[in-house]
């Protein structure tokens, strides 16, 4: 990730909108990016400095600001692995330098009677010591510097574009660190934003209005204190988001130069891509072919749709399989227990006893038949391989959805 | 039979039972009602949150919701503080000068507070004296690493106790534990509960949006803060009474120089930037102030910031601004400066001489020029030792560090100090002279400016010496 100082943002009418570029405004960037990654892949054995020196002047004669050059850099390096020279060896290499100097103190420019040790020629002296001439040892001196770092192997971005497309998705996750709200509206893939807003460890709100999801992301504080802490937070969600389909965001972005706030606001259609991989639709094989089996047609007048519906207390959410909506508009869900471990199926009754009041079919595998513990009470049916549509067409006329 | 119901009774008054506890940085509070909390508490102290249906406060307000809890706790089960006893295996700490003695029991009367004292007279022992006294799990949090470590030092030499670190990619929490603000703010919302004392080493570092977190998301009813320079320019100081407490103590420069405090002087000496560096800096000087003259004549309010805004999508302020940083730079690295440097290396021969540099590159300059250790951040924590003590026992004749040594971090006596760059602020001055300002017989201290003529660097050195602390500086030409 970027930080801080390598953030560029533009503002429009209270909007914040981060650096971003585009095949269409910056066609030259593809070409650039390709250079930039080619400077990498044959850089193994080179200096971090010199490596940026080059990226450097791949942009010269360009009118690009220098601190996206050094936002390049940032995201190459993070991409590579560096040898940190060797610390303790160079820090002795100083001492022993040092205080054979120190014998000489000051090493002066002309000597006289007083202040005999001439500069050049002592240097010369001290690094013959050390086996090496002045200009190797001047080299050698700071080698466990950062920016002396030698480049040993570069995992790298596949193509310019994905380079590019990573510029941009850092830029916005850099805006992010600043943020004081986020929040997320979705009418799909709901699950996986907030499996990924989880895993980022934000706490949410959840409201629903018609079919569309709010889902507001922050931290345990935020609601005392206006505060931009789980603005990194945030910044993490956002490759997960990106990955997800069906939503919109709008965070409200810590601004102390515009004497209060900007708004920061993306989309599944901003053109923003990550490589995050996609969460599964389906847990599992046997609601799968369930469905398919089920079809688009309601049977007995029950409709079957997937993942609409999230079940909330507090901060526990709970996502059924199936929602069946009959054309009287009676809803019940169903969720799928299959062959899981006891920790799972701990977990999970303790999540349904939460719900107890909400219409849901459970279908269990027979294999755990006896084992989901404590009563969770509500309607069950058992399945051996594939969940029988008559038996739960049968369950659903006796629940009270 | 009759036994095993009153267990399952009791058990279900435990599970019926309202907690506070610990969580995030902040307090939750579950099982009262509305009324019952206002009627206790009043209406500021708990916000309601429906996302995990409980209520909520900031950990600082632990101590006041404790003593209201200790007369009204309607069998509210408090299970947020994890402190322990703290024995100490050997208190070596040296005997106190008065005004340090004046300052630990002024702190203890509320045992919260900012104790103010400059540079040179202290402040550390005093702070290690409030945890001897005290004997409680305590977080010291130090501004840098450096410090960090130092503070380490101190609490094993002083009392006899291998604190944990938190920090510097360490986190090893005990019961005493030294770490950064950096490390604090972000960590506090996991261990805020576990410190009764908290300690803030150069304290001014901590107001701000998130780094006032290390006191907020802490639940220690015991705060002290240290400085020498209480004072923000930005007028954030003000927080630190909500984050930590009043000042419980105060001493001024001027009421110790000649005290514990070295007698000192202030000499100026101007160098020339040589005809390479001049034109360059005088085309350079050209260019920025042509640009800032005509924005100006549009926007009469144009400034720094919207340069530094602009500089990011408009090529022509980017190149501005990349000469304004050019310019700094000439001042800074000044060929002449290095010959200045060795006439005082000729003047002071045999006595040990700190030098202050305004960049990392300009101190890494002056140690391959003269072979001089450099103490910047990179070095590890045996390299640092061997330098600071190693100017003290004489081995090397002088150090060159950048803003590292700013604040705090022990020096040996030192009666010598050459700044050849950087110091924009008030306090940075204040705390550099603090360095040098050791006691030692009768010996007085000499600080050197070496500033770049007729450059921003000499107008900066003229409006420091409207500090008090640099009030009566001379001018000496070498």
């Amino acid at each position: 990730m970027l930080t801080r100082e390598l953030a560029i943002a533009t503002f429009d009418r209270g909007r914040l909108i981060p650096d971003r570029l585009t095949r269409k405004s910056h066609a030259l960037y593809v070409e650039l990016a390709q250079s930039m990654l080619h400077v990498y892949q044959n850089g193994v054995g080179k200096d971090r400095r010199s490596l940026h020196n080059t990226v450097r002047q791949l942009f010269s004669g360009s009118d690009c600001p220098p601190r996206r050059i050094l936002a390049f850099c940032k995201l190459l390096d993070d991409a590579s692995e560096y040898a940190d020279g060797d610390k303790s060896k160079t820090a002795k290499l100083r001492r022993s330098v040092f205080r054979a100097a120190a014998k000489c103190h000051p090493l002066v420019t002309i000597s006289d009677s007083l202040f005999e040790h001439d500069e050049s020629e002592m240097k010369r002296r001290i690094a013959e010591e050390h086996g090496m001439d002045w200009p190797q040892l001047k080299d050698r001196l700071f080698e466990d510097l950062m920016e002396y770092h030698v480049l040993k192997s570069f995992e790298g971005f596949e193509r310019a574009e994905s380079l590019l497309a990573r510029y941009n998705v850092a830029q916005a996750q850099v805006a992010l660190f600043d943020a004081v709200e986020l929040t997320v509206v979705a009418t799909q893939d709901f699950k996986s934003i907030l499996r990924y807003a989880k895993l980022a460890r934000l706490m949410h709100r959840i409201t629903k209005r018609s079919n569309r999801y709010f889902f507001e992301f922050d931290g345990p504080a935020s609601l005392l204190q206006n505060t931009h802490r789980y603005g990194s937070a945030m910044a993490k969600f956002l490759p997960g988001l990106l990955s997800c389909q069906g939503w919109s965001m709008v965070a409200k972005i810590r601004a102390s130069r515009f004497q209060g706030s900007l708004r920061l606001e993306l989309n599944d259609e901003c053109g923003l891509t990550s490589e995050t991989i996609r969460a599964d639709d389906f847990d599992s094989k046997v609601e799968e072919s369930f469905c398919a089996k089920w079809g688009e047609q309601a049977r007995n007048g029950w409709r079957l749709e997937r993942e609409t519906e999230i079940l909330h207390r507090g901060q526990t959410a709970f996502f059924p399989d199936f929602v069946f909506v009959h054309e009287d508009g009676r809803r019940v869900l169903m969720e799928v227990i299959g062959f899981w471990t006891p920790e799972y199926l701990n977990h999970k009754s303790k999540v349904l006893k939460l719900f107890h009041d909400q219409p849901i079919l459970l279908a269990v595998a027979e294999s755990i038949k006896g084992k989901m513990g404590v009563d969770i009470g509500q309607p069950l049916i058992y399945y051996k391989t594939a969940i029988q549509i008559e038996q739960v067409l049968k369950a659903l006329e006796g629940t009270n959805g | 039979m009759e036994q095993s119901s009153s267990q399952t009774k009791q058990r279900a008054n435990i599970l019926n039972q309202a907690h506070l506890e610990f969580s995030g940085g902040t307090l939750v509070l579950d099982r009262w009602t509305e009324k019952a909390i206002k009627k206790v508490f009043g209406d500021k102290l708990w916000t309601w949150d429906d996302r995990a249906e409980t209520w909520r406060t900031i950990a600082i307000h632990y101590p006041e919701i404790r003593q209201i809890l200790s007369i009204n706790a309607f069998g509210t089960l408090d299970r947020v503080p994890q402190w322990q006893k703290v024995a100490w295996s050997e208190v070596k700490l040296p005997i106190l000068r008065p005004e340090q003695l004046d300052a630990v029991s002024g702190w203890t009367q509320h045992r919260r507070g900012v104790v103010v004292m400059p540079t040179g007279t202290g402040k550390t022992e005093v702070a290690l004296r409030i945890m001897a006294d005290q004997g409680c799990s305590t977080l010291v949090v130090a501004p840098i690493r450096d410090l960090m470590y130092q503070w380490h030092r101190r609490i094993l030499q002083g009392l006899g106790y291998d604190a944990g670190i938190i920090g510097d990619n360490i986190r090893n929490v005990k019961p005493v534990s030294v770490t950064t603000y950096d490390s604090a703010c972000i960590h506090m919302p996991t261990f805020g509960n576990r410190f009764q004392l908290l300690i803030f080493d150069e304290c001014h570092h901590l107001p701000g949006p998130i780094r006032g977190d290390a006191a907020r998301m802490s639940i220690a009813p015991m705060r002290l803060g240290l400085t020498a320079t209480l004072e923000r320019s930005d007028g954030q100081h003000s927080q630190l009474e909500h984050l930590i407490g009043p000042i419980a103590y105060r001493l001024e420069i001027n009421q110790v120089s000649g005290g514990s405090l070295a007698e000192y002087d202030v000499f100026r000496i101007s160098v020339e930037l040589n005809d390479r560096e001049r034109v360059r800096y005088d085309t350079l000087a050209e260019q920025v102030s042509t640009y800032v003259y005509d924005r100006r004549q549009e926007e009469p309010n144009f400034n720094w910031q919207d340069l530094c805004a602009e500089s990011l999508r408009s090529a022509e302020s980017g190149a501005i601004l990349r000469a304004f940083k050019e310019k700094q730079s000439i001042e800074d690295c000044a060929e002449e400066k290095l010959r200045v440097l060795e006439d005082l290396f000729r003047l002071h021969h045999g006595t040990p001489i700190l030098i202050f540099a305004g960049s990392n590159m300009m101190a890494r300059r002056v140690s391959l020029r003269f072979l001089l250790p450099c103490l910047l951040n990179h070095c590890g924590k045996a390299e640092r030792l061997d330098y600071l003590d190693g100017l003290r026992d004489g081995i090397y004749p002088a150090i060159v560090a950048n803003q590292v040594l700013d604040e705090g971090v022990d020096l040996p006596a030192v009666k010598i100090a050459v700044v050849i760059g950087g110091m924009a602020s008030t306090r940075q001055a204040k705390q550099r002279l603090g360095r040098i300002l050791r006691r030692r017989g009768n010996e007085r201290a000499i600080l050197y400016e070496v500033v770049a003529r007729d450059t921003n660097e000499a107008e900066r050195s003229r409006k420091r010496r409207k500090n008090d602390a640099y009030a009566g500086t001379r001018h000496r030409h070498l």
